[in-house]
């Protein structure tokens, strides 16, 4: 991959920090009163998801990281591994847990997901911002209660808890915004 | 090319520009009459020094801009426009000029970053019989005067290093100062300690100060004293950061000419180093300070950065 120095980065560049692939969130110039001019630099770690700052003297450069985020259908899982599909290429991807990490709360067979590849290793998923789960468990609500002022926690086909108007019940389908993880309207 | 008055970026496309502009210029000359207001009511007298010079500026990470000028016919000569009014400023004081105060246009090549510009406005004075921290005191009282009364707060540079990176900055070596960028996964490939410095300032201790409305930061290593007088491991200078950002920059100053020789030559030394435009030593400057600069602190105060916590 190509080295990027400090004048060429901007956001959403994908460079190489301590072996692991970095986006760039934030990049911001200073130049003290009497000083030489940085790179105040905030990165997202792919692998970990963690937020890092950085500093850069100008001139400063980096490697690139050949990372690719591609749309792809979540198709299964076997237990050990989730399969997804790029569909332009029908090419096939197994994700681990490592890789899958929150985003096995959200996935939906059929359902379009983001998947990060680093050397065409996928590293990470994000699930669409909104999808539609059901509710496997939860207390019975309220008679009458249609206006959701208060909330109950519950239990979602995939094993995530969401809070719940009360008058949501057992069998129902969800729209649950994956970002925040809240309720977002019956489906 | 990025175009602003006292902080304003100007957009002549943008429609909705034409209305706020009368309401954002009527304000800012407000603000602009108080500054003034605030330095005559306390007898400091308002002065307007040339913008074009004979030498640029010899600080190793400023540079001025040259324009080539006609002086008469056949008689063409590069002079350089001043990067603030400082050194005239200091000719000034050194004839006897008392307290001064300046507002003006400054000009510096090679700016870059988002709160950097080629061209910007500029407060800059000098209080006779004031040490730093009487200039200090007198800046905050500006600031509230213009109506910004927020809570001041103070550090010591090397209290704001202690508190956020763990180190004794006035009393780290080079050497070990670049072990302690290296353990902290940051470049330690700095020709001068003050360079390392600056940058570990801006890595751990500024992104801190944004939670200080009006936040000080005094006694600087020896190694940046730039103009300022020098005590032992640190410099009387200060800086005022608002919200985070760098607005005012103080001394208390140099007073003899062979103390500002010997700091010129250090900074031009530093510039060939980099391959920079290394200029004479402006030898004018020097024989008007032949009876030295009276005892006074001054200050340069961004204006348009200033005006800009104002809105």
């Amino acid at each position: 991959m190509a080295n990027y120095s400090t004048s060429q980065f901007k956001n959403g560049l994908k460079l190489m920090l301590d072996g692991n692939p970095c986006s760039i969130v934030n990049n911001e110039i200073v130049k003290p009163g009497k000083g030489q001019a940085f790179n105040r630099v905030k990165f997202k770690d792919l692998i970990t998801g963690k937020t890092l700052e950085k500093t850069f003297k100008s001139s400063e450069s980096l490697e690139g990281a050949d990372v690719m985020e591609l749309d792809m259908q979540y198709l299964y899982s076997d237990g050990e591994a989730w399969h997804f599909m790029d569909p332009d290429s029908y090419e096939q991807y197994a994700l681990d847990e490592t890789a899958m990490a929150g985003a096995i709360n959200y996935l939906v067979e059929q359902d379009n997901c983001v998947v990060t590849l680093w050397n065409n290793n996928p590293i990470s998923v994000t699930p669409p911002n909104h999808v539609v789960l059901e509710v496997v468990d939860t207390d019975p609500g309220l008679k009458g209660d249609t206006a959701g002022t208060g909330g109950k926690p519950a239990t979602m086909n995939t094993g995530v808890v969401v809070q719940v108007p009360l008058f949501i019940s057992i069998g129902e389908k969800v729209k649950v915004d994956t970002r925040t993880n809240e309720y977002a309207g019956r489906s | 090319m990025k175009r602003r008055i006292y902080g304003t970026t100007l957009d002549f496309g943008n429609k909705d520009m034409a209305h706020l502009l009368k309401q954002s210029l009527k304000e800012k000359s407000k603000l602009i009459k108080k500054i003034r207001d605030f330095f005559y009511d306390r007898s400091v007298t308002e002065v307007t020094t040339p913008a074009l010079t004979s030498c640029p500026i010899t600080d190793v990470n400023i540079d001025s801009i040259s324009v080539r000028v006609n002086e008469g016919i056949d008689n063409v000569s590069t002079l350089y426009l001043h990067t603030s009014p400082e050194i005239e400023m200091k000719r000034l004081l050194a004839k006897g000029s008392g307290d001064i105060f300046q507002i003006c246009q400054v000009y510096r090549d090679n700016e870059h970053g988002k709160r950097n510009f080629n061209e910007f406005s500029m407060l800059e004075y000098y209080r006779l019989d004031f040490d730093v921290h009487q200039l200090m005191n007198e800046v905050a009282e500006l600031i509230e005067e213009l109506g910004l009364s927020k809570q001041v707060v103070k550090f010591s540079y090397n209290d704001v290093f202690a508190r956020y990176a763990g180190i004794d900055i006035l009393r780290t070596d080079f050497k070990t100062l670049k072990s302690f960028a290296k353990e902290n996964g940051l470049s330690n490939g700095f020709e001068w300690i003050e360079d390392l410095q600056m940058f570990l300032f801006v890595h751990f201790v500024e992104p801190k100060l944004k939670q200080y409305p009006i936040c000080f930061i005094y006694d600087y290593p020896a190694q940046q004293a730039a103009l300022a007088q020098v005590e032992g491991w640190v410099a009387h200078r200060f800086e005022m950061y608002l919200d985070g950002v760098e607005v005012a920059n103080g001394y208390q100053e140099l007073q003899k000419s062979e103390d500002y020789r010997e700091r010129f030559q250090i900074e031009l030394e530093k510039r060939q180093a980099l391959g920079k435009l290394v200029s004479v030593i402006d030898e004018q400057f020097i024989s008007d300070l032949s009876s030295p600069l009276p005892f006074c602190s001054g200050v340069a105060i961004g204006i348009d950065r200033l005006l800009e916590s104002f809105t």
